[in-house]
């Protein structure tokens, strides 16, 4: 805390890198979450998008909600939740290892493959839950990219990931090729069950108690398999699809899904190879403008004549100084001042 | 109570053992191994190994889906000198997650590795 923040402007998992590197301990924040490091190590991630430890353990009744609060009241500030957890007997070195270890691969893949390169490394922060297991930075950012693959090749649009789930009503799914896929799981139906046409990927993990990065599974999958209507031709900006909108230029109010154009003839093509060596950093096209205040229409109505064929990503662009992400400056501003 | 690891290096004194793993095959991700595999990466392992527990789990045929804790107890693969035992781990919270264990036939007893690797996943997310 002694030392001042210090900023980066490069993607998320090479700066992860670079900071294990020069063995640094501290926390990374960056647009959305926090990667903990301790002598190189990545010892915790967080992430507002992805259901955390405490998240999985309380809605699953695994640990009741006060103990948790009590727990991190009083082990917290030594940073020795997790032990305290484990003395209590609460949990079994086993579970808090693999609750542990998902949240933090979970979290770690929103974090990552942030739209936005900007991060502070927050030197000498230590996390409240202690010591549980730690993974190389290394090993952090080749997940994320597998993750980013295997959602990639399930179903490639990655605006499902953040727009609100719109199940596709039984009387307008696709006949096409892709019908012949297995029926929805009981995990799926839940899905289904409780996708209103507002909540996000993240609010229905949220709502169930679940993983986020298994929830993103499989909202592609149902996406991929017609249930749930898949927004061709838009590409919302991250922040701003969470917030609930009309029928959106892709599916129209009958929830039939029909792109405008033919579909995709591969969810895998020469561009997924090419971003995959790239790196974690992606954009899609038109993101940016829809995060302008105000302009979310008309760069609606600019992403609308696109062909429907998956927006292609342009890997690595250096940061303009017209990023609006105004309201991530704004955050980012709000948090380091509250630690000062 | 065990760890991921103490938990992988039990699996591995389990008599014919050469590769033991901890696969979440919500994600394919390898969460611990101990031991070779038989491609020399446990992670290409746990990658592939998701595709078959979530074949079998999420189907109807094979999964008992009244039961939501455990739908499915385990998978054995048979190969000509090995055995693959994926054994599914089940946790209050939510997971998907299966113990892996490569036998060498052989070396190995089929009912008795599986005996012990079912207790082995039990004991890592029981008290």
């Amino acid at each position: 805390m002694s030392r001042p923040p210090v900023r980066y402007w490069q993607p998320p998992g090479e700066t992860v890198e670079r900071l294990a590197e020069s063995r640094a301990t501290g926390a990374l924040h960056g647009e959305a979450g926090t990667v903990h490091l301790a002598d190189g190590w990545v010892v915790h991630v967080e992430s507002d998008k992805a259901l955390g430890l405490a998240g999985l353990l309380t809605a699953s009744g695994r640990v009741p909600a006060e103990v948790w609060q009590e727990t991190v009241r009083t082990s917290g500030p030594d940073c020795r939740v997790g032990r305290a957890l484990l003395e209590q007997g609460r949990l079994t070195r086993g579970e808090l290892e693999i609750c542990h270890l998902g949240a933090l691969y979970d979290a770690a893949f929103f974090v990552l493959c942030a739209r936005s390169t900007m991060t502070w490394f927050e030197p000498g922060a230590r996390h409240w839950l202690g010591p549980v297991r730690r993974v190389s930075a290394r090993t952090l950012r080749r997940e994320s990219v597998r993750r980013r693959d295997v959602l990639e090749r399930i179903w490639p649009w990655p605006q499902l990931d953040s727009s609100p789930v719109v199940p596709v009503p039984a009387g307008h799914r696709l006949s096409g090729p892709r019908t012949r896929v297995p029926a929805p799981n009981r995990r799926q139906r839940e899905l289904l069950a409780h996708a209103d046409g507002r909540r996000t990927p993240g609010d229905l993990a949220r709502l169930l108690g679940r993983s986020a990065f298994s929830t993103t599974v499989d909202v592609r999958r149902l996406a991929a398999a017609g249930l749930v209507a898949t927004p061709f031709g838009t590409a919302p900006a991250p922040g701003l699809a969470a917030a609930p909108h009309g029928p959106g230029p892709g599916p129209g109010p009958d929830g039939a899904a029909e792109p405008a154009g033919p579909p995709p003839a591969s969810p895998l093509d020469a561009d997924t190879v090419e971003i995959t060596l790239a790196g974690l950093e992606r954009r899609v096209p038109g993101a940016a403008l829809a995060a302008v205040p105000g302009g979310l229409a008309a760069a609606r109505r600019r992403a609308e004549p696109r062909p429907s064929r998956r927006p292609t990503h342009a890997a690595a662009q250096p940061l303009s100084v017209n990023d609006p992400d105004i309201a991530l400056l704004h955050r980012v501003r709000t948090a380091l001042e509250a630690r000062l | 109570m065990p760890g991921i690891d103490e938990c992988l290096s039990q699996a591995m004194e389990i008599a014919g053992a050469r590769g033991a793993s901890l696969i979440d095959w919500s994600s394919g991700l390898a969460l611990g191994a101990a031991g070779d595999s038989p491609n020399g990466d446990h992670e290409a392992v746990a990658a592939e190994a998701t595709d078959l527990l979530r074949a079998a789990a999420d189907s109807p045929t094979f999964a008992d889906e009244n039961d939501v804790r455990i739908p499915l107890q385990d998978i054995i693969v048979t190969g000509g000198r090995s055995y693959h035992l994926f054994c599914f781990v089940s946790t209050v919270f939510d997971s998907r997650l299966a113990l892996h264990l490569w036998l060498d036939r052989a070396d190995g007893n089929l009912a008795g590795a599986r005996y012990r690797l079912q207790a082995l996943a039990e004991e890592l997310v029981l008290a």
